[in-house]
């Protein structure tokens, strides 16, 4: 089977965050504001840090 | 779950099964229709991910300890799990592919998602959760 998205570590990254967002903010949140309010935060944290680990990977490379 | 669902009282076994036999279906037998159907797309959609991305489904091997527990977070996905190793012609993933990792990291999370949608599945329908 061929890669479905084109392979780029952010968008692979992305698309992570987004399902794992998704599903939390379904599985922890019971009202549609409270969800759309946790999956922002997660996605949010998950890429930002995911940036700024790849970012420390260059100072400290090993 | 949204105001328009409600909880129907249910076997807290079957719906345990149900929820490991494909993603979402415990919710969907438990009325929760509409979170049914949107953890059915989201754990199929990482699981496939992942196949496409050349993952690995684990097996247990020895002097790998680690592999028993990869192997039984794969095995959550149930009947996806199942199928696509009958159906693969490469169930081990190709190590050397760029994207490995990036497999079996989907696949790993696929699994252990959907034994999280279990155990959310057993505490609807006995009553702990909402």
């Amino acid at each position: 089977m061929a890669a479905l998205l084109p392979v780029d570590h952010f968008l692979i990254m992305t698309v992570y965050a987004l399902l794992v967002s998704a599903f939390f903010s379904l599985l922890w949140r019971e009202q549609r504001g409270d969800r759309w309010k946790l999956f922002g935060v997660l996605v949010g944290s998950l890429v930002l840090g995911g940036l700024a680990v790849a970012w420390l990977m260059y100072p400290f490379p090993s | 779950m949204s105001t328009a669902e409600t909880a129907v009282s249910r076997s807290p076994f079957v719906a345990a099964v149900l929820a490991w036999v494909f993603p979402g279906l415990g919710h969907f037998y438990l009325g929760r229709r509409r979170s049914g159907v949107l953890f059915a797309l989201i754990v199929t959609a990482c699981f496939v991910l992942g196949l496409s991305f050349e993952g690995r489904l684990y097996t247990i091997e020895s002097g790998q300890p680690l592999t028993i527990l990869a192997t039984f977070a794969v095995y959550g996905t149930g009947l996806l799990n199942i199928a696509a190793r009958l159906l693969s012609s490469n169930p081990a993933g190709t190590i050397l592919a760029v994207t490995y990792e990036y497999g079996c990291a989907y696949l790993l999370t696929a699994g252990l998602m959907n034994l999280l949608l279990m155990l959310d599945a057993w505490d609807i329908a006995t009553g702990r959760k909402p």
